[in-house]
């Protein structure tokens, strides 16, 4: 899936978009491809290890369709499990399971793969026994649908305000600047702690989720604004922007024409950096009690259980889900770059490039 | 809120609001601990036999925050009250591990037949931590200091009894009179806590009006003195307190010599649980309590070497309410129908039913919890109401109850069963947890599933603990919520402003001017009577009936109890954590440090 | 000079916004600090208003707020109500502690920045660009939370640096070159974290800069006159992206206190994040706006020096009076 070193920029930009897409599809397609609902819990089996899929049976025959065995509770404490040797559980593959709705719509019982008698579980369970592959899966869609969300709020707002300041210059150039650094400095903890405050709790908690969300998103708006502000600064001066002012265009035409194409760039750049840090400010929210509340899964409390010393410490299979997401950041972060290189060097005058934090 | 004339419940809210981020708060205090290290028995419970220790040497503990304030008059939280608990006595105090009162700064003390007059002899020969005597008149100053209405002491209404101030009088250079304007019921507990001050260092600013400005961290080792077992040495702003060995201490062991044993007594601030652990485990602190039941088994996995004690159920009890408070004006719509629901006894008792206690013990504590059917836990064996019914899970139950009550299901589109009400509206309702308390957000989510299988949808709301606060106290906005409490003593009049309807503690519908229901009127009527009572036998009878009725009309879902789990170093000597808090330093004068390669005796 | 007394009167205001907002969203967050108090049975309804009105709690807004600003001129900040003290006096030392670690962490990021950004721009689409950015995005997968306690559990595992804490236990009485080594090894675990966590961010934007530098003419032209590559890189490239990570710099600044808060806390390093914290979640009001009143000076200190690196660097800047 990596780009030829060598591949044209277009070229790099379609490969990274088709895998982008492959990811995007698991996700999508999560009722599907996992076993299980989300929150489907199994008491007994707390804190599983990673089913072990199975071709060699004990006595060494090999059996073309793999099984599982059931993992039996040992004495003494959560995650300690054993194989239970005498059964053998077959996997079977394109079989009707548990109701779900495709896309969010089309009822539908259709699994990818399933067991019969014993459940599996790719990457283990968690606490309450729920099975954490579907939860990463699953998860991904209330994440992913969070990170565009709030990134999207982010760089409209950064759009709008940073052309107008650009743009018009002088003093309200100033004014929505200075009005930027107040927001870069703000203390959004406690706005978020007043924001829960005023929600009603009837608003369902992942509907409060995506508000917060939204609230973020839109409040992020000062750094792309910033950067937006650069290129238009620089492309309002640059010759050909001159020339076609001279031949009598519009200022609109200008904008329309020369200078906003310009940012495009820029906002991919940030698009592709903004979509996971916020996917991942999650985190946080959870801290605040404003995270995708329990059961929903998300990305987020995916990562947030491993926060504590005992689940790092003995229970290791809860570090994968982590380890999958990798490859989503590095697809976004991938995509950005092979953007940049085709749409080519972008000019940012002297001011602030970037989101460091 | 009325005032009631007692010492008031002594009850915290176990704020999962230590727990900082995600990593879980500290638990309550407790009750007997029993002898054994390595999951001791809890009923076994041997007496603490205390050995003869070795002088000197350095105690290391963590403390997950700064204390606030050296000053008892003032403090608030309870990393201030464990530090000030080694620097200064009480007159009575309370035995962590038996429970019982035992002398202290009185070596002896008489009740009167009514129980309206307390006569208490002072120890001989007393003296502050800075060499100063002590007399009669120190503990007359600081009784009038507590008294004080305009030092605004939190430990004030302590001495409202019968709505009266505790008068108190001195009968001679050592012997003192307290009385009483009604008799109360838990007796010369009542002095437990109350902390006897130098008037020679803080009469002036008394006078001056400035003794909330006294004895801050920013004090120095010359301006501060107590009758404890150590005193202030130095303090590092975010990393450590270091107290030293009180030359004067007036504790002796049995055999003569004077305790404290160790030298120095250092906390460590340490604001993350796993950070505590990790500490702990290099070896950096040398005691750790509070610890969760996953830390607790990671750590005796990881140390085989350390000594890690069960101590059994602590007196924090969890449970679920529901907000049953009279809907006001601006109570929304929807908020009042569910209201309804709630109101109804028998809705109350088919969650109660349908709540897997066993599952959260097992889950939220690894085992190392007790489910609960009363707020009285297996920590407090002497008030535990052993014939309290303790009914199995049964989804049956819970259906047939809430059938009853006019409620009926229908099936869903997707084929889950949906709860309707009588007017079949869906039965859908929000759960309060606070979010930085990650056992309660477990149980919240556990319950969650158990009443899905009932038909009802509830949704989680993890609040930050000040905001959950906010709805259940001030702005009422809530469905139910879950909750933990945790006693700071035994005694059921710890608990009194959670039971009567008047409290302000009464979480459900709390300060209610006259009681909403009748079953509210009769506890209040029972906590009034044994309040008075003269006989444990006939308050322990009183206080029984109480949780027979909190079990009937459940207006709190019991859940569960953790266990009290703690760890040492295996060359701690005395090392026996109580169920009360504070549960590792109780006994800090007693704890000393072996020399290397002594062994413990066995 | 116009131009610095311009940024200065900027700043001045920006810190009087921020000050003023601070103030307001904290009086709409829900409870205070007295409510922990309101919830003990021990204390009277009476003893909560008393302490109320006596810490200002019952005066309307622009009262309390003109008070503040009165202690703020006197140096005391507000009056913290859990500590009894004035809030000044809480935050020095923190802030101090705060400020080694922060500075320390951030120039270290830096310099490991900019080289492995110059090489993997250099190297754009080889095998060490790819590197350096998977390697950066599974950094960014990795909450700085699981960082700083997953390097914890292997110092502890390990026994080569301390758990947490700034100085050991006895420090006092060890020599100079001894207490630096101690403090250095006490470093060394919360500086990791910092700059494992904020490195993904800065290699990219340096990345970004160079690349854009790299494309461009002039360096062909020295190029073919034969300049070699590393003086290329070096002396003509990086400088010729300085614009954008000077001002990048002055941000990274500003972060410097919100970005090291949970890592002081998981690390138990004694600076301005547990006491920010804990004053958070028992609305220990003045604490809290103290903590965030010094993060905006550090943001404004961090772009007025970024401001002024760039006054010294671009010649272009001190004749055009610019804007940043």
């Amino acid at each position: 899936m990596r780009p030829a070193p060598g591949g044209s920029p277009r070229h790099r930009v379609f490969v990274w978009l088709v895998a982008l897409a492959v990811l995007h599809a698991l996700v999508v397609f999560a009722g599907v491809i996992s076993p299980y609902a989300p929150e489907e819990q199994d008491r007994d089996h707390a804190y599983a290890p990673p089913t072990r899929i199975h071709w060699i049976d004990s006595r060494g025959g090999f059996h073309p369709r793999p099984f599982i065995r059931p993992w039996l509770p040992l004495e003494g404490g959560l995650g300690e499990f054993a194989e239970d040797p005498a059964q053998q559980i077959p996997l079977r593959f394109l079989v009707a399971g548990a109701p779900y709705r495709l896309l969010g719509v089309i009822p539908c019982r259709l699994h990818l793969f399933a067991t019969e008698g014993a459940r599996i579980s790719l990457l283990g369970t968690d606490g309450y026994g729920r099975d954490q592959f579907s939860r990463l899966l699953y998860g991904g869609q209330i994440s992913l649908l969070a990170g565009w969300l709030a990134a999207a709020l982010a760089l409209l707002g950064g759009t709008i305000i940073g052309t107008a300041a650009g743009f018009l210059g002088g003093w309200a150039d100033d004014a929505l600047m200075r009005v930027a650094e107040l927001f870069l400095a703000l203390p959004w903890l406690y706005l978020l702690f007043a924001l829960r405050a005023f929600l009603p709790l009837a608003v369902s908690p992942l509907q409060a989720f995506f508000l917060v969300v939204g609230v973020i998103g839109a409040v992020g708006w000062a750094r792309p604004a910033r950067l937006v502000r650069g290129v238009v600064l620089s492309a309002k001066e640059r010759d050909f922007v001159r020339a076609a002012r001279g031949f009598g265009a519009s200022e609109g035409y200008l904008l329309r024409r020369h200078v906003l194409p310009e940012t495009a760039s820029v906002l991919l750049t940030q698009a592709a950096i903004l979509v996971p840090q916020y996917i991942l400010a999650e985190v946080t929210l959870s801290f605040l009690g404003l995270g995708v509340p329990e059961p929903a899964p998300s990305w987020g409390n995916l990562l947030a259980s491993l926060q504590q010393y005992s689940v790092l410490a003995s229970y290791w299979w809860m570090c994968l889900p982590a380890v999958i997401m990798v490859p989503f950041f590095l697809g976004y972060l991938g995509l950005a770059s092979a953007l940049q290189a085709w749409t080519g060097p972008v000019k940012i005058a002297g001011g602030g490039s970037g989101s460091a934090e | 809120m009325r005032r009631n004339g007692t010492k008031l419940a002594r009850v915290c809210l176990l704020a999962g609001a230590m727990g900082i981020f995600f990593w879980s708060a500290g638990r309550a205090p407790a009750t007997a601990p029993p002898g054994g290290h390595e999951d001791p028995g809890r009923e076994a419970a041997a007496p603490y036999q205390s050995e003869i220790g070795r002088r000197g040497g350095r105690l290391v503990a963590a403390l997950r925050s700064e204390p606030k304030t050296l000053n008892p008059l003032f403090a608030a939280d309870a990393p201030s009250r464990e530090v000030i608990g080694l620097m200064q006595a009480d007159l009575v105090h309370i035995n962590r591990a038996s429970q019982l009162t035992e002398p202290a700064l009185a070596s002896s003390w008489k009740v009167s037949p009514d129980g309206l007059q307390y006569t208490l002899e002072l120890r001989e020969g007393l003296r502050f931590s800075d060499g100063h005597p002590v007399d009669a008149d120190d503990i007359l100053f600081t009784f009038q200091v507590l008294l004080d209405e305009s030092v605004h002491s939190p430990q004030r209404d302590l001495l409202i009894v019968g709505g009266k101030p505790i008068a108190i009088e001195k009968r001679g250079p050592r012997t003192l009179v307290f009385r009483l304007a009604r008799p109360y019921g838990a007796e010369e507990r009542l002095f437990d806590g109350l902390n006897i001050l130098p008037r020679h260092l803080l009469e002036t600013p008394y006078r001056e009006g400035k003794l909330a400005q006294c004895w801050t961290l920013a004090v120095r080792a010359a301006e501060i003195a107590g009758l404890g077992p150590f005193r202030f040495k130095e303090f590092a702003a975010g990393e450590r307190l270091v107290l030293e060995r009180n030359p004067y201490y007036w504790k002796t062991d049995a055999a003569g010599n004077r305790l404290p044993y160790v030298d120095e007594v250092v906390f460590l601030f340490v604001p993350s649980a796993d950070a505590q652990v990790l500490r702990f485990r290099a070896g950096e602190t040398d005691m750790i309590t509070r610890l969760s039941a996953e830390n607790f088994s990671a750590l005796a996995r990881a140390l085989p070497d350390a000594v890690m004690a069960d101590a059994g159920p602590g007196l924090e009890y969890n449970f679920v309410f529901f907000n049953l408070n009279e809907p006001g004006e601006k109570t929304p719509a929807v908020q009042a129908r569910r209201q309804k629901w709630f109101r109804e006894v028998k809705f109350r008792q088919a969650v109660s039913a349908a709540v897997d206690r066993e599952a959260i013990v097992r889950l939220v504590y690894q085992g190392r919890g007790a489910a609960l059917w009363g707020l009285v836990t297996p920590g407090n064996p002497r008030w535990l109401d052993a014939t309290l019914p303790r009914p199995a899970r049964s989804l049956d139950r819970a259906r047939e109850l809430l059938r009853a009550a006019g409620f009926s299901w229908k099936t869903g589109s997707t084929g889950e069963s949906q709860l309707l009400d009588a007017d079949g509206t869906p039965v859908e309702f929000s759960l309060l947890t606070s979010a930085s308390s990650l056992e309660r957000t477990k149980m919240a989510t556990l319950i969650q599933d158990d009443l899905k299988q009932l038909g009802m949808r509830v949704q989680l709301a993890p609040l930050e603990f000040r905001s959950l606060l906010d709805r259940v106290f001030q702005t009422k906005e809530y469905d139910a919520c879950v909750l933990g409490l945790a006693s700071f003593d035994a005694d059921p009049n710890t608990d009194i402003n959670v039971l009567l309807s008047s409290g302000a503690q009464h979480l459900w519908n709390p300060g209610q001017a006259r009681p909403a229901t009748p079953w509210e009127a009769e506890i209040d009527r029972l906590m009034e009577q044994q309040l008075a009572a003269r006989s444990f036998q006939e308050r322990k009878r009183l206080y029984d009936r109480v949780q027979e009725i909190l079990a009937e009309y459940q207006p709190m879902i019991f859940l569960a109890s953790p266990h009290i789990l703690a760890g040492a170093k295996r060359s701690v000597g005395n090392f026996h954590p109580a169920v009360l808090e504070p549960y590792i330093l109780w006994n800090a004068d007693e704890l000393f440090l072996r020399a290397t390669g002594e062994k413990p005796a066995p | 000079m116009r131009y610095l007394l311009r940024r200065a009167l900027h700043a001045l205001l920006l810190l009087f916004g921020v000050s003023l907002l601070a103030f307001m969203f904290a009086a709409m967050a829900p409870g205070n600090y007295l409510d922990e108090m309101r919830l003990n049975p021990q204390i009277a309804p009476e003893t909560i208003s008393a302490l109320r009105a006596q810490y200002g709690m019952d005066r309307p807004f622009p009262v309390r707020y003109l008070r503040w600003l009165g202690s703020v001129l006197r140096g005391e900040w507000g009056f913290s109500f859990a500590y009894n003290r004035p809030v000044a006096s809480l935050l020095v030392v923190r802030a101090r502690n705060t400020l080694l670690l922060a500075a320390t962490a951030t120039a270290l990021a830096w310099l490991l920045a900019l080289p492995l950004g110059v090489w993997s721009a250099e190297r754009a689409g080889h095998w060490p660009d790819r590197l350096v950015s998977a390697g950066s995005a599974a950094l960014l997968v990795i909450p700085e939370l699981v960082l700083a306690l997953g390097l914890l559990i292997l110092a502890v595992r390990s026994g080569w640096f301390p758990a947490g804490g700034l100085e050991s236990l006895g420090s006092g009485s060890l020599s100079a070159g001894r207490k630096i080594a101690d403090l250095a090894r006490h470093l060394t675990l919360p500086v990791a974290a910092l700059v494992l966590s904020s490195i993904p961010l800065l290699i990219r934007h340096v990345r970004a800069a160079v690349a854009e530098v790299l494309g461009s003419g002039f360096l062909w032209a020295a190029e073919a006159h034969g300049i070699s590559r590393r003086r290329l890189l070096w002396r003509h490239a990086l400088p010729a992206a300085a614009n954008p990570l000077i001002s990048l710099f002055g941000f990274s600044l500003g972060g410097l206190l919100s970005g090291s808060l949970i890592v002081e806390v998981v690390m138990s390093w004694p600076g301005l994040g547990p006491l920010l914290l804990e004053a958070i979640l028992t609305r220990d009001l003045y604490v809290v706006i103290g903590c965030v009143l010094l993060s905006t000076l550090f943001l404004v200190g961090g772009n007025l020096a970024a401001d002024l690196l760039l006054y010294w660097a671009d010649p272009r800047i001190r004749w055009e009076g610019p804007e940043p």
